[in-house]
């Protein structure tokens, strides 16, 4: 099993900061958004000493959460500062952008990464449709086309163009192409069945987050059994699950800390936004209709002391077949940067060793 | 984007020993059409090039109601639709092939330059894949093979068993091989503005042959249709034509966008 570390930015809020999302940008303090940026290279490096296989980033606009509006710009810094982690952008939000910006970011990214690059093409939480005012009933259509350009722009070797439903271009070719042929391990993100059957299609890996080990599994084995129907089978690496975890040395210690964890929605919506968003962002899970996920805190898939949560990794490998884990440490956007790193620490020294061979 | 239901008129013309039939309307610059292997059949891409173009849509011999035996190779095929062309009075016109019809194009371009003042090939046949076989089976088979949504596209037309059967012969009999260094060689030399097209689900020939086209041909130019199957007239009506109209009417210089991105002036 591989291991990847997500990393948020890690903004130590005030507590008296507004909750619901877009967040005032007046809230927000330079001089912490320094120590954001710095932070967050002293982080990665301690992973990649503790063993970490990847670090991830992820793109989120408009709150202190996830300081991560360019995931690219994060990625470059990265890139350049820490020398052989992999570094997994989980994701961009493809319906957000220019596609064809897109594959030649990620392709600079892994060429300066030396071929360090994973790539999740990534849908986006319900709220993020609003960040630049993008219809949500479009959203998954525009992912879809845009994850389709992606791939098309990195493997065609000769100028094309591109008549899509929402995008159009007339000719299109990238440079740099990336390091790795034909290109980076690439990931569809989403549990929902247009997920699924993009990724069997084109060949590429499944990224799946935060859901019951139960649900994640019923979604995988969608995939699974789609890829068999486009004639190949994906690897336990081509599987990624994402989910927080909250480690302590006891079992008591991590109920200690669940007590106090603050279980706050990630993106809070102002009540009427959020039901007019859920009557157009429709979602479901490897097919079956479920309700955007608004307003609803993140549930914590790994939980206990080192000898718990090893057997909760057991299961998780069991249940959803995923070879790579990506954790949110102490739930992101939860502050105390010691705290993490003491939990990332205790994560390398006794559950990293003994769960290498599950 | 235009009006639909362009009222085409039936119309026949003898060239070459044959008589054929053909389909037209429209107004402007001539576009001459030769269908795929599935014969003569009017979409909704035919009315809205005919906003831009004279749309003649012309029917191959042994495509219809007769049957052709004469015809020996898609390069003799060619030769009869460019005389066709000609007995029409048209000397000079944009020439359309789709699928099957895009290896006779690419031959008529090739032996008539003085009449083809522009290529399109939509889908075509003329390079395949080893074991690549042609479209045939039951219509939901066959809606299958075609397209990337079938279940969004209207029923076919039913077709008689019998004149299935034929078109089937006569493109297996014409259809050359999957590479002919032939028309290969003589695409290298080929002068006029040349556009190829594929859709990115193209069940029938892999899109990837474009580039094999864009290869051969100097200053051609690729454009792949999204979310479309091998009838792309049928799939992506509108994509389709607003690429191809812009195509003739700029030629080269279709690669610069007039689209306006003002919302509020």
């Amino acid at each position: 099993m591989k291991v990847s570390y997500f990393e948020t930015g890690r903004y130590r809020a005030p507590a008296e900061m507004p909750a619901t999302w877009p967040m005032p940008a007046a809230a927000y303090d330079t001089r912490e958004g320094v120590r954001v940026f710095r932070g967050m290279i002293e982080r990665i490096a301690i992973a990649e000493k503790l063993g970490f296989d990847w670090v991830s980033l992820s793109e989120h606009h408009y709150s202190p959460r996830i300081l991560t509006p360019s995931p690219m710009v994060a990625a470059a810094y990265v890139a350049a500062r820490v020398h052989t982690i992999k570094i997994a952008l989980l994701g961009p939000i493809i319906s957000h952008s220019n596609p064809v910006r897109i594959a030649e970011e990620l392709a600079m990214l892994d060429t300066i990464a030396d071929g360090r690059l994973v790539v999740g093409l990534l849908r986006g939480t319900p709220n993020e449709t609003l960040t630049y005012d993008l219809n949500p009933q479009e959203s998954r259509e525009r992912t879809d086309e845009g994850m389709e350009l992606i791939l098309k722009a990195w493997t065609e070797p000769r100028p094309f163009g591109w008549q899509g439903r929402h995008f159009r271009y007339r000719t299109v070719s990238v440079w740099p192409r990336p390091l790795q042929q034909p290109h980076p391990p690439t990931f569809a993100l989403g549990t929902s069945r247009e997920a699924g059957e993009f990724a069997a299609r084109n060949r590429i890996g499944l990224g799946v987050s935060y859901g019951p080990f139960e649900v994640m599994g019923k979604v995988t084995g969608y995939y699974r059994e789609q890829c068999a129907r486009h004639g190949w089978e994906p690897g336990p690496d081509q599987l990624i699950f994402r989910a927080n975890i909250i480690l302590a040395e006891t079992d008591a210690q991590a109920q200690r800390a669940m007590e106090v964890y603050p279980a706050r929605a990630p993106f809070s919506l102002p009540e009427g936004v959020a039901s007019a968003l859920l009557t157009l962002d429709a979602r479901n899970i490897a097919g079956e209709a479920r309700s955007a996920s608004i307003n609803r805190a993140l549930p914590i898939n790994f939980f206990g002391s080192p000898d718990t949560v090893v057997d909760q990794f057991r299961r998780c490998r069991e249940m959803i077949g995923a070879g790579v884990i990506d954790l949110g440490f102490n739930t992101p956007g939860t502050s105390d940067p010691a705290a993490l790193l003491d939990a990332l620490d205790l994560f390398g020294r006794t559950v990293l060793p003994r769960i290498r061979d599950i | 984007m235009a009006k639909m239901g362009l009222a085409f008129r039936d119309g026949f013309v003898d060239a070459d020993g044959f008589r054929i039939r053909y389909q037209e309307a429209g107004k402007g610059p001539p576009l001459v059409h030769l269908h795929g292997a599935g014969g003569l059949r009017l979409t909704s891409a035919h009315d809205l090039l005919g906003c831009a173009f004279r749309v003649i849509a012309l029917e191959m011999p042994g495509f219809g109601a007769v049957e052709n035996q004469k015809t020996q190779t898609t390069a003799d095929l060619a030769t009869t639709m460019a005389a066709a062309a000609e007995a029409l009075g048209i000397s000079r016109f944009n020439l359309l092939g789709t699928s099957f019809g895009g290896t006779v194009a690419s031959w008529m371009a090739v032996q008539r330059r003085d009449l083809v003042a522009a290529l399109v090939l939509d889908a075509p046949s003329a390079i395949r894949p080893e074991g690549s076989e042609p479209v045939s089976g039951s219509p939901e088979e066959i809606a299958r093979r075609l397209y990337a949504h079938p279940e969004r596209v209207p029923p076919m037309p039913a077709v008689a068993r019998a004149l299935a059967a034929r078109r089937l012969a006569i493109v297996r009999r014409l259809r050359g091989p999957g590479r002919d260094p032939m028309l290969e060689e003589r695409l290298r030399g080929l002068g006029m503005p040349a556009l190829v097209l594929f859709g990115t689900r193209d069940g029938v020939i892999p899109p990837a042959m474009g580039r094999v086209y864009i290869e051969l041909i100097p200053n051609a130019h690729l454009v792949f249709v999204y979310d479309a199957g091998h009838a792309l007239m049928v799939e992506r009506p509108v994509a389709f034509t607003e690429v191809v109209t812009d195509f003739l009417q700029r030629t080269d210089a279709f690669i610069i966008s007039r689209t306006k991105t003002v919302i509020y002036p």
